[in-house]
């Protein structure tokens, strides 16, 4: 019996292959390249759309908006105080969701009781929240953070709850046998664990927040961005009014990039490190 | 002393119902202070769910358990599980403190020391996922020691070992063992392991119920390939065979 042996062709390695690629087919397939290809993409459709239609405002003249409320001295005091009732909301929304949330997911009788507020909660959309702070309190600082707050809470309660209750058994179960306290067990066991759920409920809760505070402002008044954006609306000013829409827009995607995306790695650097 | 006292210990999972089944039945033993004492069995005669109602993770069903604490106050336990259950986001040292009563520097000295003596000193701020198993589950094992209890549980520790990996942690654990003078329940289907590392070996038989208690009266440190140990090892083992054979015609007379 004979037996033909083929020529087995020679693999390069991955590093190897690395190495041979070059320099500019590197950048240009490269994630930065992608998200750069992406924003140019939006400019273009975006010069595209006001170029047809009269009633889009092109980034040049909202940019030439954006300026004038700079000049006017309208976008820092405006702003702050978003960001103030913004700041305030979210944050007030993240203590008392991550403390319902862990209640619900390690309590049987927890989840009984917050279970279907929370769920009331989830399908009041931010608009009506906004009327109703409005009627209840007026035009002060007191309606965009109270918007912000019920919009945005019940987004962190179901996702802290829900990673509460994935929380793994083995490590409870050694927590028992050890006789570790309470408080212990939910700073280094429950807390640590259900952070990428706590991140994904804040992520939620600023977007949805954001949404709040702003519509609030712009029914309720009293200054803000919300508020000057209707300014410019009620004049029939769509450059103005776009320029202090690409304003908040600009602020969440910097404030998600490069705070709450930081914030993430840095809690999972453990994860990293484990790799 | 006895620092644990069964007495007529019995579990059945799914009490009152059709599905009713009896794990454990009519148990009782004690183990004196500083011993080390090994449950064998073939799997699923109860074994870990012996372990398991002794560490008050589950409930037993009827019977007794009593601990006794050297100091007066509550038994402290330690528990070495299958696998090393670490908290992967703390740091080896930071799991070390996790389980323990205070913060106290006595206490990081100890944990250090047991950290020390399994050899792993070096890696006291690695994340657990930046060690391999055998190390992961020395941290385990120092950990268990580290709260200086009064009594130690082991759910086969070297189970999920590699037999290289395994051999040299029995070892380790032999030398612990020699200075700390802990009292030990160890859980193994092992009558090879049973025999390098025990006083006593409680084997229990199909049906949860103690089918022998056999005294290992052997010098330590001991190793496998040491004759007398090997002998015994032997005999252990034939001893266990006897007992299936005997379970098996006994299901089959049953049936």
């Amino acid at each position: 019996m004979s037996t033909t042996m083929a020529p087995v062709k020679a693999r390069r390695s991955t590093t190897e292959k690395e190495q041979e690629t070059p320099a500019w087919q590197k950048r240009l397939t490269s994630d930065r390249a992608a998200r750069i290809a992406a924003l140019l993409s939006f400019f273009l459709f975006w010069v595209l759309i006001s170029w047809l239609f009269l009633r889009v405002p092109g980034p040049i003249e909202v940019v030439q908006r954006l300026v004038d409320e700079f000049s006017r001295g309208e976008v820092f005091g405006n702003f702050g105080k978003t960001l103030y009732r913004f700041g305030v909301g979210v944050a007030l929304a993240t203590v008392v969701g991550i403390a319902i949330g862990v209640v619900m997911g390690l309590s049987q009788l927890g989840r009984a009781f917050f279970e279907s507020p929370v769920l009331v909660g989830l399908s009041i959309p931010a608009i009506i929240w906004s009327f109703l702070t409005v009627m209840w309190f007026g035009f002060g600082d007191l309606s965009p953070i109270v918007t912000t707050f019920l919009t945005s809470v019940p987004f962190v309660i179901v996702n802290v709850a829900q990673g509460v209750r994935g929380v793994s058994r083995d490590l409870r179960d050694m927590s028992t046998t050890y006789n570790v306290p309470l408080s212990r067990r939910i700073k280094d066991l429950v807390l640590p664990a259900v952070t990428g759920y706590v991140a994904a409920g804040v992520r939620f809760a600023i977007i949805i927040g954001w949404n709040g505070v702003l519509l609030a402002e712009w029914f309720g008044g009293g200054g803000g961005v919300g508020y000057r954006a209707r300014w410019w609306y009620d004049a029939n000013r769509f450059g103005g009014f776009a320029a202090w829409v690409v304003l908040f827009v600009g602020f969440i995607v910097l404030l998600d990039r490069f705070v709450l995306d930081r914030m993430i790695q840095r809690a999972f650097r453990w994860r990293d490190a484990s790799a | 002393m006895a620092v644990l006292t069964v007495k007529n210990l019995a579990k059945t999972f799914n009490v009152g119902t059709a599905k009713a089944s009896r794990v454990l039945d009519d148990i009782s033993f004690d183990v004196r202070g500083g011993t080390f004492v090994s449950i064998v069995g073939p799997s699923g005669c109860g074994k870990s769910t012996l372990l398991n109602i002794i560490s008050g993770v589950e409930e037993h069903t009827s019977g007794d358990i009593s601990l006794t604490s050297d100091s007066g106050g509550p038994a402290r336990m330690g528990y070495v599980f299958q696998d090393p259950r670490l908290l992967p986001w703390r740091s080896v040292m930071k799991n070390m403190m996790y389980v323990q009563n205070d913060r106290s520097e006595p206490t990081v000295a100890r944990c250090r020391k047991y950290l020390d003596m399994v050899g792993l000193t070096k890696n006291a701020d690695f994340f657990p996922g930046q060690l391999s198993g055998g190390m992961q589950q020395r941290v385990g094992i120092a950990r268990a020691f580290a709260v200086e209890p009064d009594l130690l549980l082991m759910d086969e520790p070297f189970s999920h070992l590699d037999a290289i990996t395994a051999r040299g942690l029995r070892a380790q654990l032999q030398d612990i063992w020699a200075q700390s003078k802990k009292t030990v329940v160890f859980v193994t289907h092992d009558v090879v392991e049973a025999v390098e590392l025990s006083d006593r070996i409680i084997v229990l038989q199909p049906g949860g119920r103690i089918y022998e208690d056999i005294t290992i009266d052997l010098p330590r440190p001991r190793r496998q390939t040491d004759p007398t140990v090997a002998t015994l090892q032997a005999e252990v083992l034939g001893r266990l065979e006897a007992m299936k054979a005997l379970s098996r015609t006994a299901s089959e007379v049953a049936a």
